[in-house]
């Protein structure tokens, strides 16, 4: 408080020796005879000439007083503040940038600090790993029952090995008067102490629970528990139905408690882990298995440990393992942070070529600013104040924007992580974990203070720039900024090759995203349903009886053109796969691995309901003996059949049962999911719906959607109750299936719009202000006779230039960077031409507008008035 | 040049106590017009001198009939200009050797 007062009083001193400097100046002119006014008048000129303007000689003699550190600061930030108030446009354009570029990097960060940094959310996670036989064959990492119950029981290195299923939760039907569908996650008893977590009520699962035919019990999540049971103490104990039998509640998972694997849970269940599992067993299930490593049992002794199990698993059934299994075992952390690497890189690829355009153009319009300020500048170092003082003077305002847009970004962080919680589920690991806390601001501070950084040389740059003589010489023509006209250019060229890369990018994704709309389905989405049944009742033959019934009354309801039973839809494949066999060649060996079909069971009208094209033969008709006849898709025909008629043959018979006999051929359809090709498949005649948990029926119907719905609802609640109906269209189905490539568009194009209109606005600011500096030049070269038309195209080409060279550097990055796009891209190449020059188009479009508007201003220059500065 | 200013300040000022014009115009009267004050610098540089505590000043009555700030050499400020005086000399000794003609 007192340096402010003091200030003010040095201030008020300095004031006053001026004042008196005028006076005596005054007096002496008056004593040579001059009158009062004329003296005050005589005396101001000379000192404005000595000196130039008081307000100058304040603001020197004041610096060079000095007021300490602290004092200096703060009158450096309000001198900055003052500055910047005063330009608005700029300040509001620079912070924006800033604040887009910031909260963007920081979201990105924040999400990727979360998958890769963070400790996982359970005690000690140091000690848990992720435990699996690796199937490069399929892809995919596992342990089979068996395997588990062996491990479990042989170890010497785990305090504890739990398993779940692999990488999905089962949809169970929690029964009632009007039944819905939970999603139950199932594990191992011991699951809930491998992952140290307390109940928040009640108790952990006891060891007899998880056998076969133990008692069923359920942990409820704190969300289902408020949401289904208000929270009520009382559930402890309870019996709830789940898929028609009686569960215990046995306690409530806390609120904190995240479930291991990205899939959505309400309650926890046990899965059936057999002491007896043997690899001679009928059917083993596929489990992911996580251990808690004993206290002072290293890593690398567990993981000796875990080979030795497996040499123990492959002594048991060589058949099963071959050489190309191997032993997975990997630190939680680095399991869960999986394979979204190449998704989280370009995210923060993109992220940081926002930033770094961001800073390109606040750099941009800084540099124009000062270039407009060079003579307030110059008069600064000439009246004393030194390069240094001036290079922290420029510092200090570019602290002050970076820190308006910190604070800016923050907002936007806050949204943006929101929002990738909500569009990225599915996509993105442990996102349930992402929340907007400390951790996320100090990421924002590390981006700015990077921010700070690079913008840190060019205050010192600039300052080193200011050549007081040649300045000050120009200073009344305002045209001294001929030194970093340079370093906008190609700032400007860096922003738009920086927005060649997202936007290529951006379009390449965009086209993948069109393509998997837009290719050829090989089936007719529009008006076809899916309904799948639920019912405790599809244990045992009696189903069958159940289905014909729903199936009689989906017939008649208005509208319906056709209803089969199924076991797929056109985009997935049947319900199991098996190895391909014909009847007139050697059966396939055990585990054989190749020659893979799918295999769905559909009733006569299926092809109908699904819009699928008959290629040859025909298609099951109602009397078929059930399981005698199959269908291919032409994929399958192609692989396993060719060059030859497929009709007539016998397949997938011997081990997997009675030979069928080939009726038909079907189109292709995706059925391997919109970006895939379409796998082999052949559908049988064969519908039983024997102990499935629940039952499909595909649907086309002419009434709408919502009708069909809306009668079936009512038919099942009226002669069915207990049974529970998920109807779907297709159209929607194509939508989830389309959820991943759209979250990537969506995000990349959101990058690569912001960065190509920060691109534009810097390459309008660089001509409008050349054009502003060249008046001079602009208005000789108008009164020597130029045509506006030649100096638009005298601008027009400047323009064109920065461009050019923009667009250049920019396909030749994106051609090196978007390889790594090639994994999210389908229907297109990464180095697809078409792409690259729509590109350079839109964005020679976009430049032209941008160069158009300063040229014809520069067109339309009076050269008189422009000489006239002169 | 920013040390000549200094000097040229410290030598005014050993005649005795000077407000800021008085000193201004004593540069200009005894080098005979040749050296202007550089812009704007003046002020600044009394305000430096006597943080530095070459100077100091006090309030007094000027001719012009009100407050003025003289400025006066402190111990330490005559010491300086004696050092700089010999600095000054061994420069002007040094560029007149150099200045010389050489002999054929």
């Amino acid at each position: 408080m007192w340096r402010l007062f003091r200030k003010q009083a040095t201030d008020a001193d300095l004031e006053e020796e001026l004042q008196a400097h005028l006076e005596i100046e005054t007096k002496q002119w008056m004593e040579r005879g001059l009158t009062r006014e004329q003296a005050e008048m005589e005396a101001r000129r000379l000192f404005g000439r000595q000196f130039g303007s008081r307000a100058l000689v304040m603001e020197a003699t004041r610096e060079v007083r000095g007021h300490g550190g602290f004092a200096r600061l703060s009158q450096d930030i309000r001198y900055a503040a003052r500055v910047l108030r005063r330009a608005p446009a700029f300040t509001g354009a620079a912070v924006l940038s800033l604040a887009l570029g910031i909260g963007a990097t920081t979201a990105v960060f924040s999400i990727a600090d979360t998958i890769f940094l963070r400790p996982l959310p359970y005690a000690d996670s140091g000690r848990l790993v992720w435990v699996a036989i690796r199937d490069p064959s399929i892809g995919l990492e596992f342990l089979p029952s068996p395997d588990y119950v062996a491990w479990r029981r042989d170890d010497h290195v785990f305090q504890d090995l739990a398993a779940t299923q692999a990488s999905f939760s089962s949809t169970m039907l929690l029964g009632g008067p009007d039944p819905v569908e939970v999603h139950a996650g199932r594990v191992s008893a011991n699951f809930i102490d491998t992952f140290a977590v307390t109940p928040a009520l009640g108790r952990t699962f006891r060891p007899d629970e998880e056998l076969p035919n133990g008692p069923k019990a359920v942990l409820l999540t704190n969300q289902f528990w408020r949401d289904r049971f208000q929270g009520r103490r009382d559930v402890l104990g309870a019996v709830i139905t789940l898929d028609g039998q009686p569960y215990a509640v046995i306690g409530v998972l806390p609120r904190a408690f995240i479930y291991p694997v990205d899939v959505k849970i309400d309650l926890l269940t046990t899965l059936p882990v057999s002491p007896t599992a043997s690899h001679r067993d009928r059917s083993m299930s596929t489990w992911a298995a996580f251990g808690r490593v004993k206290r002072g049992v290293t890593m690398a002794q567990a993981r000796a440990d875990v080979d030795i199990l497996y040499a123990a698993s492959k002594r048991d059934d060589p058949q099963m393992f071959r050489a190309f299994n191997s032993v997975v075992f990997q630190p939680l952390r680095e399991h869960r942070a999986g394979n979204v690497r190449t998704l989280l890189f370009i995210l923060m690829g993109a992220a940081g070529c926002l930033l770094a355009i961001a800073c390109a153009n606040v750099a941009n319009l800084l540099l124009a600013r000062w270039s407009a300020r060079a003579r307030e500048l110059a008069v600064r170092a000439a009246v004393g104040a030194g390069r240094g003082r001036l290079a922290r003077q420029l510092f200090t305002e570019i602290a002050l924007l970076i820190a308006a847009g910190t604070v800016a970004g923050m907002v936007l962080v806050a949204g943006a992580l929101r929002g990738f919680v909500h569009f990225a589920a599915g996509e993105l690991p442990r996102l349930s974990e992402v929340s907007t806390d400390s951790r996320v601001f100090g990421i924002a501070l590390l981006v700015s203070l990077a921010t700070a950084l690079i913008f840190g040389g060019l205050p010192a740059l600039r300052a080193g720039h200011i050549d007081l003589h040649s300045v000050l010489q120009q200073a009344g023509r305002g045209g001294a900024a001929g030194g970093h006209r340079v370093m906008r250019r190609v700032l400007v060229a860096v922003e738009v090759a920086l927005s060649v890369v997202l936007l290529s990018g951006a379009v390449l994704l965009f086209e993948t995203l069109w393509h998997m709309q837009n290719d050829h389905l090989g089936f007719r989405p529009e008006h076809s349903l899916t309904i799948r049944l639920r019912a405790a009742g599809f244990q045992g033959t009696a189903s069958d009886a159940l289905t014909a019934g729903v199936l009689a009354e989906m017939r008649r309801i208005p509208g319906t053109e056709a209803a089969a039973l199924t076991q797929c839809t056109p985009l997935s494949i049947g319900a199991f796969w098996v190895t391909f066999s014909r009847s007139d060649r050697p059966l396939p060996e055990r585990f054989h691995r190749g020659d893979n079909i799918g295999v769905c069971g559909a009733g006569p009208d299926y092809l109908k309901a699904a819009g699928t094209r008959l290629v040859a033969g025909r298609f099951f008709a109602d009397g078929d003996p059930p399981g005698s006849l199959a269908v291919v898709n032409e994929t399958a025909a192609r692989a396993y059949l060719p060059g030859e008629s497929p009709i007539g043959k016998q397949i997938l018979g011997g081990r997997a049962g009675p030979w069928k006999t080939v009726v038909g051929v079907i189109a292709d359809t995706k059925n391997q999911g919109l970006n895939q090709p379409a796998s082999p498949e052949a559908l049988v005649n064969d519908t039983r719906t024997a102990n499935a948990a629940s039952v499909l029926f595909i649907v086309r119907t002419i009434a709408g959607e919502g009708a069909f719905a809306r009668a079936l609802h009512d038919q099942i609640r009226a002669d069915h109750a207990g049974l529970f109906a998920r109807i779907e269209t297709l159209n929607e189905e194509i939508g989830e299936s389309t959820a991943s490539p759209r979250f990537n568009t969506v995000l990349l194009s959101t990058f690569a719009a912001v960065a190509f209109l920060m691109a534009i606005v810097g390459l309008y600011g660089v001509l409008a202000f050349s054009v502003a500096q060249r008046s001079e030049e602009i208005g000789i070269r108008m009164a020597l006779g130029a045509t506006p038309g030649s100096v638009l195209a005298l601008v027009m080409k400047e323009g064109a230039a920065l461009m050019a060279a923009g667009a250049l550097a920019g396909v030749a990055a994106a051609l090196v960077l978007t390889r790594y796009l090639a994994t999210l891209l389908y229907g297109v190449a990464p180095t697809d031409p078409g792409t690259y020059a729509a590109v350079v188009i839109v964005l020679a479009l976009a430049a032209s507008a941008a160069s158009f508007l300063p040229a014809r201003r520069a067109a339309m220059l009076d050269p008189v008035v422009a000489l006239r500065h002169e | 040049m920013q040390g000549t200013l200094d000097l040229l300040i410290l030598q005014v000022l050993q005649w005795g106590p000077q407000h800021g014009h008085g000193i201004g115009q004593a540069i200009r009267i005894r080098s005979q017009e040749a050296l202007q004050v550089e812009h704007g610098s003046l002020y600044p540089a009394l305000h430096r001198l006597e943080r530095q505590g070459w100077l100091a000043s006090e309030w007094k009555m000027s001719e012009a009939n009100r407050r003025a700030r003289y400025y006066k050499l402190t111990p330490k400020g005559k010491r300086q200009l004696v050092a700089e005086q010999s600095r000054w000399k061994q420069l002007v000794r040094a560029v007149a050797r150099t200045m010389k003609p050489v002999k054929e």
